[in-house]
């Protein structure tokens, strides 16, 4: 477990040169564009700002607000200068991190990825407990695959979302898809290590799950979690193969006439991009071709969708940090929003996305009018399997 | 201050299910995940913390397998300073004085004004070592302890009792506190520091090392013979007896007599 010392290094880098800080023009487009700053005191443009004084850093990564960003790259797609400021904030955890001084929730989280490989804190022994009663192919070193599947540690071990890779292998084996799931030893992509600022963790995941992937062979990653897809993207350069969304080969296998419907879903149905399949991976239209492919779905439109598509503030460690805000989370927002274009489902297709905003629907008292479901939970019930 | 933080590697068995071996004495620990026991995190904690603020140094003591110095790395990337690991497979650790005993032997040649032990281990559940580790080596002890104030040459120990009340107690030095959870929060061991642990001195010895008699710690040494482990029933009959105080005794001692249990 060696490390490669050279991504994050602060030893040979300042703070400034890192993160591109003298590249920012001070535009404010960052926290224009941001969507935490209606319930909380973020101002990213400021970090930006006041984080080329070095001898201040100390002092940002004491406020409480730098855990507030949810990491969904509003701020990036905006910043006309290319920059990413929400890294900034992830340097400034960074701080935190390695002083080891971080919300009990997330040293736990953290070290369940170094010991178990998963951020929930479950044995990896329980990894493919979701498989039983399934027939599911797993891949073998060498034997080559078209399409290699990565669960996710979510959906893997969180009841309410198991249901995306179950029914993921019932479709894929009556539509007769050349694939195999990964084996037990799949472990956490480190998204939210990332996004939490464990630079020495992220690093020992980029290279262990680098090293792990590359014994197999496949045409594509197929990742069940655009968090997965995008950190896969993003951060492992020397992974061999390319990485997908589900959604992608769904809509393959539509247009390829392969998946069979059965009954009807004469529902208003509203998409939710989830900001780390849209922003960050520029997903957009093959969840909503899927949708429109089931017998009887309207498809409705959210005013704030695609690149700017409200955050659920799943992301960004946000699942093991809770806000000081007592305004309205943007999940409760969100719902709102489906209430009011009249929606039946709202559908989303990433394992936070469906825990936030439903939720935020069961809090708010929907629960009878309305429901919220994941792209798979849909197919599973739809297409002949 | 030198102080000695005693930590086992156990399994975590909170949400787990766990499951007797048909040979009815152990547990199938093959879908456990492992870690620290809870206690003994927060007595790292505590050492580090005391260290921190009145200098010193801090060793780790163990007995564990192979697999649990990841456990003990983290320890040292919290800021203990080296660590023994004890592995030898004669000892019954199944008998907390027994390994009190071992733990005893380990630390007859150190110096140390304080030793901390967690409270109780996640596995057994005996809350017996530290106190009986204290006997063997002839010092003062104060279990459930819930805050430390290290004073001239003694400690103020403060014991969490039943009802929230708290015992206060002033030991000399040296002496072993057994560590309640919940006296600090302890931090998070990154991985960068976890690494800079590896530099770090961590002896692995044997009984023979350590100039324990096997004969004396092993099964056959051990008053504590285990018979059988099973998962209790689950019960689901439950009868809530209303009424005053004198009412509810009359009532629960009727029940008790009737049932033929007193």
């Amino acid at each position: 477990m060696m490390m490669r010392g050279m991504i994050m290094t602060t030893e040979s880098q300042t703070f400034t040169e890192k993160y591109d800080l003298l590249g920012c023009i001070q535009c404010g487009r960052c926290t224009g564009g941001c969507p935490v700053t209606v319930r909380a005191d973020l101002n990213v443009r400021q970090f930006v700002n006041d984080a080329y004084d070095e001898e201040k850093l100390d002092e940002l990564a004491r406020l409480a607000e730098i855990w507030d960003c949810t990491a969904c790259h509003t701020c990036a797609v905006r910043c006309p200068k290319g920059l990413k400021p929400l890294e900034v904030l992830i340097g400034l955890r960074s701080m935190i991190v390695e002083s080891g001084k971080v919300e009990p929730t997330v040293r736990d989280a953290l070290q369940s990825v170094l010991l178990e490989g998963n951020p929930w804190e479950n044995p990896r022994a329980a990894r493919q407990d979701w498989m039983e009663g399934l027939d599911v192919r797993i891949a073998e070193p060498g034997e080559h695959v078209e399409n290699l599947f990565f669960v996710c540690c979510t959906n893997c071990y969180d009841p309410r979302v198991q249901v995306t890779a179950k029914n993921m292998v019932k479709i894929l084996n009556k539509a007769g898809v050349d694939y195999a799931f990964l084996p037990e030893d799949e472990s956490c992509c480190g998204s939210e290590v990332f996004t939490i600022g464990e630079e020495g963790l992220f690093e020992m995941t980029v290279e262990d799950n680098t090293e792990f992937l590359n014994e197999f062979s496949a045409d594509r990653l197929v990742t069940l979690s655009p968090h997965c897809f995008t950190t896969y993207r993003t951060h492992f350069p020397d992974l061999k193969f390319p990485v997908i969304h589900y959604t992608q080969l769904m809509d393959e296998l539509i247009q390829e006439g392969k998946l069979a419907w059965k009954g009807e879903l004469p529902k208003r149905i509203v998409y939710h991009d989830p900001c780390y399949l849209g922003k960050q991976g520029g997903i957009y239209d093959e969840p909503r071709r899927v949708l429109k492919s089931i017998p009887g779905v309207e498809l409705l439109e959210f005013d704030r969708k695609r690149e700017r598509s409200l955050c659920c503030e799943g992301g960004g460690g946000k699942m093991w940090v809770e806000s000081e805000s007592r305004k309205e989370r943007l999940a409760d927002t969100r719902i709102k929003n489906a209430k009011e274009l009249e929606a039946d489902i709202v559908a989303a297709a990433c394992p936070f996305c469906v825990l936030t905003l439903e939720d935020a629907m069961k809090g708010l008292g929907y629960e009878e009018e309305m429901r919220v479901a994941e792209i798979m939970e849909l197919l599973g019930e739809f297409v002949e399997a | 201050m030198k102080t000695v933080v005693c930590i086992k590697y156990v399994p975590d068995t909170s949400e787990a299910e766990v499951k007797v071996n048909p040979d009815g004495k152990t547990v199938d620990d093959s879908r456990f995940s492992f870690d620290i026991n809870d206690a003994d995190n927060y007595a790292v904690e505590e050492s580090v913390l005391i260290k921190e603020d009145k200098g010193g140094e801090v060793d780790v003591l163990s007995i564990g397998p192979k697999q649990s110095e990841v456990m003990i790395r983290m320890a040292m990337a919290k800021g203990c300073d080296r660590a023994t690991r004890v592995e030898d497979d004669r000892i019954a650790e199944h008998d907390p004085l027994l390994v009190a005993k071992v733990l005893a032997g380990a630390l007859k040649e150190k110096e140390f004004d304080l030793v901390f032990t967690g409270c109780w281990g996640d596995d057994f559940n005996h809350m017996s070592t530290g106190v009986a580790l204290a006997e063997y080596l002839g010092v003062n002890h104060a279990s459930m302890v819930k805050k430390v104030e290290v004073l001239d040459g003694k400690v103020r120990a403060h014991r969490e009792l039943e009802g929230g009340l708290m015992e206060v107690v002033e030991l000399e030095l040296p002496a072993v506190l057994t560590i309640q959870t919940g006296i600090n929060e302890p931090r998070y061991a990154p991985i960068r520091g976890i690494r800079q642990a590896q530099k770090k001195e961590l002896n692995v010895v044997s009984l023979d090392d350590l100039g324990v008699d096997p004969a004396e710690v092993s099964v056959d040494a051990s008053q504590v013979v285990l018979e059988n482990l099973y998962i209790p029933e689950v019960e689901s009959a439950a009868e809530f007896i209303e009424g005053e105080p004198e009412e509810k005794a009359e009532k629960l001692a009727s029940i008790l007599t009737k049932g033929g249990l007193v």
